[in-house]
């Protein structure tokens, strides 16, 4: 039997089309459920004060803290290794055996899962190093983690640059890493503050590498250095869901809302930065 | 004449495999140097030879040497050496920033000027050497993409003469441009001769007679003909060159 080739074109894309609602509907109805439950417990004061009753009343302000501290401090320590290890990667490290197993194990890093990561900042930074269970060890395991992203994105960016403008700079005398400097990053920033913004969307959502590294069901004070333990947004979210008993409903699905903001927020400053470029591109 | 480039036993591979085979001959002070040749015969392999932007790549090797003036080029620093032969590409490429910053962006670099009013001044000259000043002048800092083709092919030129090179290498430089704005830059070329000893690598055979003192004609990596350019194609001495000068083939 032979379909009728516009039917068929029509059935494909019927299919194609369907499939691609399934696909954000999962989207859609998390977003729509932890608003509908989490918005009335949005007030000034639970975003302000300290949990009370045992963390089962008031607010969430030292985990909102916490988390920012966690994320700030991530960014310190990643931002610099990363896309410095990119430059290198990129523009100076020649095609040889040693260049081959640093990219395989920036490969190999990315694909460990995130609670191993916890577990190894455990016994690294907290017990072995002695820094304990703190807003360092933390960052410091997130960054970790979050390092082969970075590298990777960042790289992208930079291969984004053609290399005509390298070799256009280069034959006029100017030194590699001039060219690098002032040719190749100014053309690659976009990419690499895209890929950064997100990479920290991403460490500001995960729970498992701060389990065991940063993060504490409660403390009665805001953070005095890095060297302290915090409360943090996903971690709270996991225990006030899973530890507490007589929990109410609306205070944990506030949590979530709240979580969800920061990370959607995070992720459109990326998306902005990202058109606000392409309409100044000069090439 | 004064001999401002000397190669000697010149072999260039890609992967072992052999790109310019034994390559003797010199270039001139002050003189145009075409060369031309089918594709795939060692002509753009020889210029990014002569400054060297082969040495970037893995697959690329050599034997032999380069002498400019008298000194050999693959023992220079090569920022040096590129400060002193100047290289324009085939397709136009403005760097990513403003017509005027393309062309103070390399001497700054380089350290040659500073005063913002020098600046300006290089910026003026350079532009009117390649006819280019009255078309620009009152845009200097807009975005060099915004130009059209031929304005940036002019404008690349304008870049290497700030810097003030010895010698100019041009890559096949109106390839990618219509015929009038093709003629502007062969006026241009003709132009800087009086200062500058040029190598025009080209496709064309009639661009060739148009422009050149003397004629190289490169097949298959290996030179079967260098003479003055008249000579070259009233009475080429080699029957390889008049078959390729007659369109018989390439």
């Amino acid at each position: 039997m032979k379909l009728n080739p516009k039917l068929t074109q029509k059935i494909s894309y019927f299919i194609l089309f369907l499939v691609t609602v399934f696909a954000i509907i999962p989207v859609i109805i998390i977003i729509s459920v932890i608003v509908k439950n989490g918005l009335p417990a949005i007030t000034l004061e639970f975003l302000t004060s300290f949990p009370k009753n045992g963390i089962r009343g008031g607010g969430i302000f030292p985990a909102i803290i916490g988390t920012f501290a966690i994320i700030i401090c991530s960014i310190v320590i990643i931002c610099p290794i990363g896309i410095l290890a990119a430059i290198y990667l990129n523009e100076y490290a020649g095609n040889n055996l040693l260049t081959k197993i640093i990219k395989l194990a920036i490969i190999n890093l990315a694909n460990i899962p995130s609670v191993v990561y916890g577990l190894f900042g455990f016994s690294i930074f907290v017990v072995f190093l002695r820094l304990g269970v703190s807003i360092i060890s933390g960052a410091l395991t997130l960054s970790i983690m979050e390092l082969p992203v970075i590298i990777t994105t960042t790289q992208n960016a930079l291969n984004s640059v053609p290399s005509s403008f390298r070799e256009a700079s280069l034959s006029l005398g100017v030194s590699h890493w001039q060219t690098i400097r002032y040719v190749v990053l100014p053309s690659a920033v976009p990419g690499i503050l895209t890929g950064t913004i997100l990479s920290i969307a991403r460490i500001s959502g995960e729970t498992a590498p701060i389990l065991f590294t940063a993060a504490v069901f409660y403390v009665p004070h805001l953070p005095h250095s890095i060297f302290d333990q915090v409360m943090i947004l996903p971690y709270h979210l996991y225990i006030t869901s899973t530890n507490v008993p007589y929990m109410p409903q609306k205070l944990v699905f506030g949590i979530a809302l709240v979580l969800l903001i920061m990370v959607l927020t995070i992720s459109s400053i990326s998306i902005i930065i990202r058109i606000y470029f392409r309409k100044h591109k000069k090439w | 004449m004064v001999e401002k480039i000397i190669v000697e036993n010149l072999n260039c591979y890609y992967n072992k495999n052999c790109i310019l085979d034994s390559l003797n001959f010199s270039i001139l002070k002050n003189e145009i140097l075409n060369i031309i040749g089918p594709a795939n015969s060692g002509k753009t392999t020889f210029l990014r030879t002569l400054n060297r932007m082969n040495d970037y790549n893995t697959y690329y090797s050599r034997n032999g040497n380069i002498y400019l003036d008298k000194l050999n080029i693959f023992n220079m620093s090569v920022e040096k050496l590129r400060r002193r032969i100047g290289m324009l590409f085939a397709m136009p490429i403005p760097l990513p920033m403003s017509i005027y910053e393309n062309i103070v962006f390399a001497p700054k670099c380089l350290g040659l000027i500073f005063e913002k009013s020098k600046q300006d001044y290089i910026v003026e000259c350079v532009l009117k050497a390649v006819f280019l000043w009255n078309e620009v002048k009152d845009r200097l800092n807009k975005s060099a993409m915004e130009i059209s083709g031929g304005q940036q092919q002019r404008l690349c030129i304008a870049r290497i003469l700030a810097i003030n090179p010895e010698i100019i290498l041009f890559d096949e430089p109106c390839s990618g441009l219509d015929p009038i704005s093709t003629a502007k830059v062969e006026e241009t070329i003709i132009e800087l001769k009086k200062k500058y000893t040029i190598v025009f690598v080209t496709n064309n055979v009639k661009q060739a007679s148009r422009i050149g003192d003397r004629t190289a004609f490169f097949l298959m990596g290996k030179i079967i003909e260098i003479n003055k350019t008249e000579e070259f194609f009233i009475s080429p001495k080699q029957k390889k060159t008049a078959d390729y000068i007659s369109g018989r083939f390439g």
